[in-house]
């Protein structure tokens, strides 16, 4: 089994820290939750099982750690813990590329890539967009966001609501937009297959509807290397993710691809053959394109 | 009197004083590690002194002071050098100055052979920019040991060069497509790795930390053997978390009575929160000795210039390359700055970029608006990209700035075609603007990024000099003294320390550098190739 892996970005103050207080407090899955530092994080003393300063165990089994600058160690630590994590958030720093972060994990054959997940602070947004410090910073996180989340809804009025809708689609058209008031998102905001049984959460959101449609590719026969290359540099900006088992110079590889970066690990144990792609709605019919590749 | 009334009168040739009564004397008189008096012959009278005459055809100047270096580099020499530029080991032999990936390869494949099985090869100070011919790759590392992981870690700290084992170990594929993998021509791996992601991965699979190591008191020593043979009595550690093994092992390293330098660390305020970290300032000031002294805070804004991480204003990067990041945001920034500059501590802050010296200056700005406060010092470090306009502002606001003189020489052909280009190059490191804008002046070498060595700091801000020999900008270049200044009671100055050390002054410590010239009336383009005689530290000699 792989264990979902959803990064999540934003710039100071979008909510990010709430977010995760929220998903801790709740505990709703066994949540691993990777963050820069403690100091933000705020959960009832009562549910605080052991800290060491690098690792804080609550009581609901949910667990969050610091990570240092190899994304790598900390996702290492969090595979290894018993039991592991069920889903597993990295809380991108705030003036960080969330992206550069997200794709260290396609090298991970452990953990899963779920949306790149940025959030935006209704009320700040456009003004740090056209900010001549922050502007660029705040673009350049929205460059491969695939759901972006607008926070603090309830600060705004319509007409600066509106402005922020636009500003998002100029920037990042292929991304599903959500709006929340308090970045209390459900968790299936942070996943793109979302669970047959939606679990239960006590807090609000709007209803969310998944509009990322998904396609099997078959992969019961070999690839060649440098066409299957060829092949994935084709793929339109409407693939956001593909993975699975493959057949490629005689082993089986798993593949993870996302937003024109791929990586191939040796192919765990007990994975069949077969990929899947999940994209916009725009992602055409990939089977044909996957045929030149055999 | 005091408990040792004994006096020692070092007689040289010339002694500059930089003491504005008294700027040439010959003789300077020592009681208990501080200056009692300096002049001529008749000092040794007038103090009832016992004449030291083994300087007696020697020039003394203060004691350099490195105002930006890594004790680290005390550490690095656990590892073979594999650089361009030979430098100088803790024991005093010349290492590196390799011409090419052949040379490079060969000295680390004698190594190897001599190491037992398992270990990783780890190199470092790898700087091939200068080389003709191909890059490293992959088969070059593999040559050397297919059965250990070897690393080649460059000098810039931004790039690695590993072998098959250690991709298959950090689980690069060659057909992995992901940031920072270089590929060849034919698209397979090069064993380049470029920027912190997936060389932090790599370093995990060989156990190696990079640069940020813990000190211990072996490696303090060691980095206190390579600067005193330098001439330095005081070096900063600019960059230290102040962990309690950090701060055990200084003490016990600056408390030997041999150790030859006054240690000056800054803290590291990114490993705590701004709260943690007033506390922990606070305490660490406390434990201030005559040979460490604690005070200073150090925050990063931005990356490096040749890394393409630093911050750039318009036009950015000379080749286009998109802007860096910042490491600390805006607000995050002004919040830091105003939070020690309002508990009264004295901040050294890493710009590199001009945008990054920009912002700096303007939270510091607000900081002194909204708490005005006389002499604080605040400095900024490196600051190689600033023009006149940011140092004007910086005079207003009281600030101090370090510049990186070294990078001139070492990476200017590069900041040249690549970073700033032709223009922009000519105010790298802009000593004569900062000076003439009224901004106190220090220059440095960030050892070990360059080689600690005040001589050749000193002649890289007189000569501006690249290592192909091409001026970049004639009108930034500073004269000799001004440049001794720099290197001795300018840098005091940023450290807040001027009234202990950098000049011979009544009072101040016995802290000399003895050099076989005198860098203010040699060649200015020799200044580099005098050699240092001896260090004096507290009246104590060391002799190099």
């Amino acid at each position: 089994m792989t264990i979902p892996l959803t990064v999540i970005g934003g710039f100071l103050g979008a909510g990010k820290t709430t977010l995760v207080n929220h998903l801790l407090a709740t505990g709703a899955k066994r949540w691993g939750v990777l963050v820069n530092d403690f100091g933000a994080i705020n959960v009832d003393a009562a549910l605080i099982a052991a800290s060491d300063g690098q690792t804080m165990a609550l009581t609901n089994g949910c667990v969050c750690c610091t990570m240092g600058d190899d994304l790598g160690d900390g996702l290492a630590a969090m595979a290894a813990r018993i039991p592991p994590p069920e889903h597993v958030i990295v809380e991108a720093s705030g003036v960080s590329d969330p992206w550069r972060i997200a794709q260290m994990a396609l090298i991970e054959p452990g953990f899963n890539l779920e949306p790149l997940v940025v959030l935006v602070d209704a009320t700040a947004f456009p003004a740090q967009l056209d900010d001549r410090w922050t502007g660029d910073t705040v673009a350049r996180q929205l460059a491969f966001a695939e759901i972006v989340v607008i926070t603090k809804i309830d600060l705004a009025d319509a007409a600066q609501l509106v402005m922020v809708h636009v500003r998002i689609a100029e920037l990042r058209p292929q991304a599903r937009v959500i709006e929340t008031a308090h970045a209390s998102l459900p968790d299936t905001a942070l996943s793109f297959t979302p669970p047959a049984r939606p679990q239960a959460s006590r807090f609000h959101a709007d209803d969310v509807t998944h509009a990322f449609p998904t396609q099997r590719i078959a992969a019961d026969r070999q690839f060649d290397r440098d066409r299957l290359r060829w092949v994935l540099g084709m793929l339109p900006a409407s693939v956001l993710r593909l993975k699975g088992v493959c057949l490629l110079g005689g082993e089986r590889v798993l593949l993870q691809y996302a937003a024109e970066r791929w990586a191939f690990t040796p192919a765990p144990e007990g994975l069949a053959n077969g990929m899947v792609a999940i994209g916009t709605p725009e992602m055409p019919d990939l089977e044909g394109l996957f045929e030149e590749a055999r | 009197m005091a408990n040792n009334p004994k006096v020692t009168v070092f007689s040289a040739r010339r002694v500059v004083t930089l003491d504005p009564s008294q700027p040439i004397s010959t003789h300077v008189a020592v009681r208990n590690g501080r200056i009692i008096g300096h002049g001529g012959p008749e000092v040794v009278g007038q103090f009832g002194g016992t004449l030291d005459a083994r300087f007696a055809d020697k020039v003394i100047v203060p004691g350099f002071i490195e105002g930006h270096g890594h004790a680290t580099d005390g550490l690095m020499w656990r590892q073979p050098y594999v650089g361009y530029f030979a430098r100088t080991a803790p024991d005093g032999s010349r290492q590196g100055g390799f011409r090419s990936v052949a040379e490079v390869v060969g000295h680390l494949k004698a190594i190897e052979a001599t190491m037992p099985p398992g270990k990783p090869l780890v190199s470092w100070g790898f700087d091939p920019i200068y080389f003709d011919g191909p890059r490293m790759t992959v088969e070059d590392l593999d040559i050397i040991a297919p059965d250990r992981m070897v690393v080649v870690a460059h000098v810039s700290g931004h790039i690695l060069n590993v072998n098959t084992k250690v991709l298959i170990a950090a689980g690069f594929s060659a057909d992995s497509n992901i940031d920072g993998l270089v590929r060849g021509q034919n698209g397979q791996l090069t064993g380049e790795l470029q920027g912190p992601a997936v060389m932090g991965r790599a370093n995990r699979a060989t156990g190696d930390g990079g640069l940020l190591r813990e000190l211990d008191v072996a490696g303090l020593r060691d980095y206190g053997r390579i600067a005193r043979r330098v001439g330095v009595t005081t070096s900063t550690d600019l960059a230290n978390a102040m962990t309690p093994a950090n701060v055990a092992a200084m003490r016990t390293a600056t408390a030997e009575p041999d150790f030859p330098i006054r240690l000056v660390p800054a803290m590291r305020a990114r490993e705590y929160s701004i709260e943690d970290g007033l506390a922990r300032i606070a305490e660490l000031r406390k434990l201030s000795t005559p040979t460490l002294q604690f005070g200073l805070v150090k925050l990063v804004v931005d990356g490096s210039i040749q890394g393409f991480t630093a911050r750039l204003r318009w036009p950015g990067y000379h080749n286009g390359a998109p802007n860096g990041l910042w490491y600390i945001s805006p607000a995050e920034l002004e919040a830091t700055v105003k939070s020690y500059h309002a508990a009264g501590h004295h901040l050294h802050i890493h710009t590199n970029g001009d945008e990054a010296s920009e912002l700096a200056t303007e939270m510091i700005g607000r900081a002194i608006e909204a708490h005005p406060r006389a002499d604080h010092r605040h400095t900024l470090q490196h600051c190689q990209m600033a023009d006149s306009g940011i140092f004007r502002r910086m005079k207003t606001f009281g600030m101090c700035v370090n510049l990186f003189a070294n990078h001139l020489y070492y990476w200017g052909d590069q900041h040249a075609k690549h970073t700033m280009g032709p223009s922009r190059v000519r105010r790298l490191d802009a000593c004569n603007t900062a000076l003439a804008s009224g901004v106190p002046l220090a220059i440095h070498s960030d050892t070990p990024v360059t080689p600690v060595d005040p001589l050749f700091t000193m002649w890289c801000a007189v000569n501006r000099l690249s290592s192909t020999g091409v001026v970049l900008g004639d009108a930034e270049r500073i004269t000799p003294a001004q440049a001794l200044h720099a290197v001795t009671l300018g840098a005091a100055y940023t450290l807040k320390m001027d009234h202990l050390i950098g000049s011979i002054e009544v009072g101040k410590y016995a802290d000399f550098a003895v050099l076989d010239d005198d860098p203010l009336t040699v060649d200015p383009t020799a200044i580099k190739d005098i050699p240092v005689v001896a260090t004096v530290m507290g009246g104590q000699v060391f002799a190099t």
